[in-house]
């Protein structure tokens, strides 16, 4: 790791404007959980680390708060620990949320930050290797070990969206505060940047901008959610392929309807077509086979990673039984 | 006491018998089946467990001699490379750099991405880190081959122009095959054979042939390997080494420097765990013993050379892949008329890619076995021992075997066991774990979910193990002393790899003194106190245990004569002792006060090992050496939407001789079994067959074993008597990892009918051997 100063502003100005001033040798740090360890592999040197957590002046990058309208406010440095913790929040973000690393990282990894996070792509994160997504020509994992990869929406990287959290904010119809020169709302499906756009990164923060907050719109009537996700390893491992469902059932019908995949495409995974058998019906063991069937159709695995096609389905129906109440079977 | 021949009582449970040994001048009589003891066999916590916990332990890690300097290794990038051109003299200018070094010379070929190039010390770890990028390096990079089946190819980049010397260490399991032939990247080995397996297999009415395959293992201690090496003048140093055995590091820096052996102090008070990777002052595939030296010698100041984790996995071994081409020959009652197999894998650039014994000695009933394993070299860092070499492969691929063909045989995969198992405690450990393991109702609710198609299913397996007991005779002198102050200090220059034989030996010495454990001062650590053993080989309590005995027996006489001196005795066999000290008739002296006595400073007496000398059961065919039994059940929930295996119980007993400490005992079989449950579901070097590198070297994409992934874990000791030695302790390290994976994998098989043939048994395995992925072409790749 090179030596780097750390500069711990208390203000949000002079946070962002010490970034934007040398934005690829100053980077923010909160948790400092992915950065840290992209440091030490050397895929990062930057000369100083921007603290965020003594930032004195900005509450909304602080706490879990519900607002006026009937949502919810959650800060960027809200840690995973606290939203697994929150009982007001929906079952499928604590779910989440409790899922991801282990209790010591949850406890300093922030909502922010893994949103932010870079990739877990083993050739990105190789130093030696000069992949796509350092400016090299070719995403090596098309002709390499693709296991972990993207089934949907890749190409030309394959990466999977690393963030557990982003599935599941998706599916309650999240939208981020964005600190900058402009501030400015969007929704949280366009903070994520497709590989076909530009597969250098995965977000559209600009140089100096901060994501300040998620907000989540007040909740349907007879909201139900569920996160189911499948790891190699139960303790500490990284997702294979996590499903996040939310849905309301307030007249004996599912509407609302939100599927999102994650770990299967470059960014979170929002199926539509499953969404679109789901609309209007009423819950049941073979609506949602046949959800999960539409979900995966459009899938077009590498040659390691075809599983992911019946573990996403799979895991896509165990969270819909999950949110609709319906009994898994035997 | 001139040779004699004593009866014993040797055996187990309630099949016990009487059998006679010779016993050398001086050996004590051996502890039997008729044997009482009080401290040895009860559950003493370990003795440094405060230490350990509370981090005042120091590992090699900790050391800080005086002046300590730091070394860092530049390593080859390329899986196989000519060195072109190698000038350290910007690195030599470098802010804090003490010393460089080249370990490479222009024109060599390297043979692996993560061989030694060249080296240097610092004053901190960073600024030695920061250096090796100002060594201007310049390499032709040559075409190599990493994968095990690609190597095999007539066609494929050749990894070795000479024939290759087989490297072992005191890891290796003794009377492993050695003479061999080479072909391309091919190293043929002899055979294990009996009977005519060809003729086996024309008898057969039913046969089963498949191939099994399992991943190159990476040993990932948590101590990685170091070294901190001392000039402590122009001809002799000190070596604080992570070691096994601390004698293997001693003759090596020896060698390598020119010393004379006792110039060479080497010290490990305590280690982090080796598994097998940890003999030598260097690691299999980087020569850090020299380099440490090397460097320390030209930088005037102590070296620690630390390896990262990455380090770790490219250079300091593995166990060795396998591709296992099993055929099996049945007659129409069940009984096998042949065992074939024909195993291939890579230990890179090493040799030792067998499969152990499993095939050949466990189901002895077949009359017609033949087991072939042939080392396939790849450009990849070397092999070298790993816990039970080659056991846990082989295990796997001829248990699962064997419940395919139960399965085609239409019979209870315990029973088919049973039939062909010769070895008494193993048959006792069957029928004993089917009982408590509840095998056969637990079975009907396996078969009842896969009839009915469950989402969820259950699935158990049953599987052996086997190993030798290779307790060394003549190789330790154990010495030990008690003061005239009454203090008793046991020394012997062993290494405690986390097996607990701190505690162990105190306990010996306290049931042969009569004195509590807590008095017992346990040193070891260091070359300086006595001759010792490496611990490999599940040899580590079987060899010292008999030596420290002899010791305290020979201490314990003198004290006797003492005692019978200030009692008045008439004769020595009147002095009693016991507890509290030596007794006369109605006369007694406290031990304290019997120790004032002692005319200088104290007793001391050196003990030794004779060879092994009673044997029981049965002495392993072919060899000399009894094999140590062990049998593992265990249970699986397998979810069929997702391929997701949960190891969920392991029932394991096992025979370890004399269990000396079952919290020490029982800590080794439950490790042996976490690490088993580990390569059975998640562990797996995986390298870039494009690249030529380990793409995974870390604890993140390395997949180990967390406490979630973890079984509950019952362990049953068959105690069994050996009379192999005078404390009757036998090995347990290494059976106890065994038969796990294979276990695991035929419960997986159970709970859905079609068996997965390569470790490790990961989701997308499983979906795979269940037919739910789809068979379109990828769309790439």
């Amino acid at each position: 790791m090179q030596p780097f100063a750390l500069i711990r502003p208390t203000t949000l100005l002079a946070a962002r404007d010490r970034v934007h001033e040398h934005p690829r040798a100053r980077l923010f740090r909160a948790g400092g959980v992915d950065l840290l360890d992209r440091m030490k592999e050397g895929l990062d040197a930057p000369a100083e680390l921007i603290d965020l957590r003594t930032i004195a002046d900005e509450k909304s990058l602080r706490g879990i708060n519900p607002d006026p309208a009937g949502g919810c406010q959650l800060g960027a440095l809200v840690t995973l620990a606290e939203l697994a913790a929150a009982a007001e929040l929906d079952a499928v973000l604590r779910e989440a949320a409790g899922s991801a690393a282990t209790p010591g990282i949850r406890n300093l990894a922030t909502l922010g930050g893994n949103l932010l996070q870079r990739p877990r792509c083993w050739y990105y994160r190789n130093v030696d290797l000069v992949c796509l997504k350092k400016g090299g020509d070719a995403c090596l994992a098309v002709t390499g070990e693709n296991k972990y990869h993207a089934i949907l929406g890749g190409g030309p990287s394959f990466i999977v969206h690393p963030s557990t959290l982003a599935a599941a904010l998706l599916a309650l119809d999240a939208s981020v505060d964005i600190a900058g020169d402009t501030p400015r709302n969007i929704p949280l499906a366009d903070l994520f940047v497709g590989p076909k756009q530009d597969p250098t990164r995965e977000h559209s923060l600009g140089p100096g901008e901060l994501l300040l907050r998620v907000v989540l719109p007040p909740a349907p009537p007879g909201r139900r959610s569920a996160y189911a996700v499948a790891k190699e390893k139960q303790s500490h491992d990284w997702p294979l392929v996590e499903a996040a469902v939310s849905l309301s059932l307030a007249t004996g019908v599912m509407t609302q309807v939100r599927v999102v995949l994650g770990h299967v495409a470059p960014t979170p995974w929002r199926s539509r077509e499953a969404e679109a058998v789901l609309e209007n019906q009423a819950p049941s063991a073979d609506l949602f086979r046949k959800a999960a069937a539409a979900a995966l159709a459009p899938a077009r695995p590498l040659r390691h990673n075809a599983y992911k096609l019946p573990l996403a389905q799979g895991l896509l129906r165990e969270a819909l039984h999950r949110a609709a109440d319906l009994p898994l079977p035997e | 006491m001139a040779d004699g021949t004593r009866k014993l009582k040797v055996g187990f449970a309630d099949q016990l018998r009487d059998i006679e040994v010779a016993l050398p001048a001086g050996e004590p009589q051996p502890w039997d089946a008729t044997t009482k003891l009080d401290v040895v066999g009860k559950p003493h916590p370990r003795i440094e467990a405060a230490a350990k916990v509370t981090g005042a332990a120091r590992y090699t890690h900790d050391q800080r001699p005086a002046g300590l300097v730091h070394a860092a290794v530049l390593r080859c990038p390329h899986p196989c490379a000519v060195l072109d051109a190698l000038d350290l003299e910007p690195a030599r200018g470098a802010p804090g750099v003490l010393a460089v070094l080249a370990v490479a010379k222009p024109g060599d070929r390297l043979l692996f991405a993560g061989q030694d190039v060249a080296a240097l010390a610092a004053t901190t770890p960073q600024q030695a880190h920061a250096a090796l990028a100002r060594i201007a390096v310049r390499y032709s990079p040559q075409p190599f081959v990493v994968d095990t089946t690609a190597a095999m190819q007539p066609d494929a980049p050749l990894v070795h122009r000479a024939q290759v010397r087989e490297r072992s260490t005191e890891g290796d399991e003794p009377g492993t095959p050695t003479g061999s032939s080479q072909r391309g990247n091919l190293r043929m080995s002899p055979s294990q054979k009996k009977g005519d397996v060809d003729k086996g297999l024309r008898q057969a009415k039913v046969t089963h042939e498949a191939t099994y395959s399992t991943q190159a293992h990476t040993h990932s201690a948590l101590e990685t390997h170091s070294i901190v090496l001392r000039w402590d003048s122009p001809t002799s140093l000190t070596a604080w080494c992570s070691t096994q055995g601390i004698f293997s590091v001693r003759d090596e820096l020896a060698e390598v420097f020119g010393l004379k052996p006792q110039d060479v102090h080497v010290i490990t008070d305590y280690m982090g765990g080796g598994f097998g990777a940890k003999f030598g002052a260097s690691a299999p595939g980087s020569r850090l013993g020299f380099i440490a030296g090397e460097l320390a010698r030209q930088a005037r100041a102590p070296v620690a050379l630390l390896l990262d984790r990455r380090e770790e996995h490219l250079c300091t071994g593995n166990r060795p892949d396998s591709i296992q081409q099993v055929t099996l020959g049945a007659a129409a009652d069940g009984s096998l008329t042949a065992i074939k197999v024909l195993a291939h894998g890579s230990g890179g650039i090493g040799t030792g890619a067998g499969v152990g014994r499993n095939a050949f000695a466990i189901y002895t009933k077949c009359p017609n076995i033949r087991v072939e394993s042939h080392d396939v070299f790849t450009h990849a860092g070397p092999a070298t021992a790993f816990r039970a070499p080659g056991h846990p492969q082989g295990a796997f691929a001829i248990e699962l075997a064997l419940d395919e063909l139960a399965v085609k045989l239409g019979k209870d995969p315990l029973e088919l066991r049973l039939a062909h198992n010769e070895h008494p405690v193993r048959r006792h450990q069957f029928e004993l774990g089917r009982k408590q393991f509840d095998w056969d109702n637990k079975r009907k609710r396996v078969a009842d979910e896969r009839q009915r198609n469950t989402r969820l299913r259950h699935g158990v397996g049953v599987a052996a193990s086997i190993w030798g007991d290779f307790g060394r005779g003549k190789a330790v002198v154990a010495s030990l002393s008690v003061g005239r102050d009454g203090s008793i200090e046991l020394r012997n220059g062993l290494q405690d790899i986390g097996g607990g034989i701190t505690t162990v030996v105190a306990q010996v010495v306290a049931e042969v003194l009569r004195r509590p454990l807590a008095d017992i001062r346990v040193r070891i650590g260091t070359s300086e106190l006595g001759p010792s053993v490496g611990s490999g080989g599940s040899n580590t309590t079987s060899s010292v245990t008999p030596a420290v005995r002899a010791a305290a027996e020979a201490v314990l006489q003198q004290l006797r004569e003492l005692a019978g001196k200030q009692l008045a005795a008439r004769r020595p066999e009147d002095v009693l002792w016991d507890s509290k000290g030596a007794r006369v008739g109605g006369k007694s002296i406290a031990f304290v006060d019997l120790c004032k006595h002692i005319a200088g400073e104290a007793i001391v007496a050196t003990g030794t090992r004779p060879d092994t000398y009673g044997a029981y059961p049965s002495r392993f065919m072919g060899g000399n050496s009894v094999a140590i039994a062990g049998v593992q059940f265990a249970e699986v929930e397998l979810d069929t939407w997702t391929g997701l295996v949960r190891a969920t119980h392991v029932l394991a007993l096992h025979d370890c001789g004399r269990v000396m400490n079952p919290l020490t005992c029982r800590s080794q079989i439950t490790g042996g079994i976490i690490l088993g449950t580990s390569y059975a579901l998640s562990e797996q070097r995986v390298m870039d067959k494009r690249h030529g590198v380990m793409l995974n070297p870390n604890l993140d994409s390395y997949k180990i074993a967390g406490a979630r992934d973890v079984p509950a874990i019952d362990v049953v000791f068959t105690e069994v008597h050996t009379g192999a030695n005078n404390t009757g302790a036998i090995g347990i390290g290494e059976p106890a990892t065994i038969p796990t994976a294979a276990a695991i994998a035929c419960a997986v098989f159970s709970a859905i009918g079609t068996p997965v043939r390569s470790l490790p048994l990961t989701p997308d395995r499983v979906l795979a051997a269940l037919g739910a992925i789809p068979t379109a072409a990828p769309a790439r790749g």
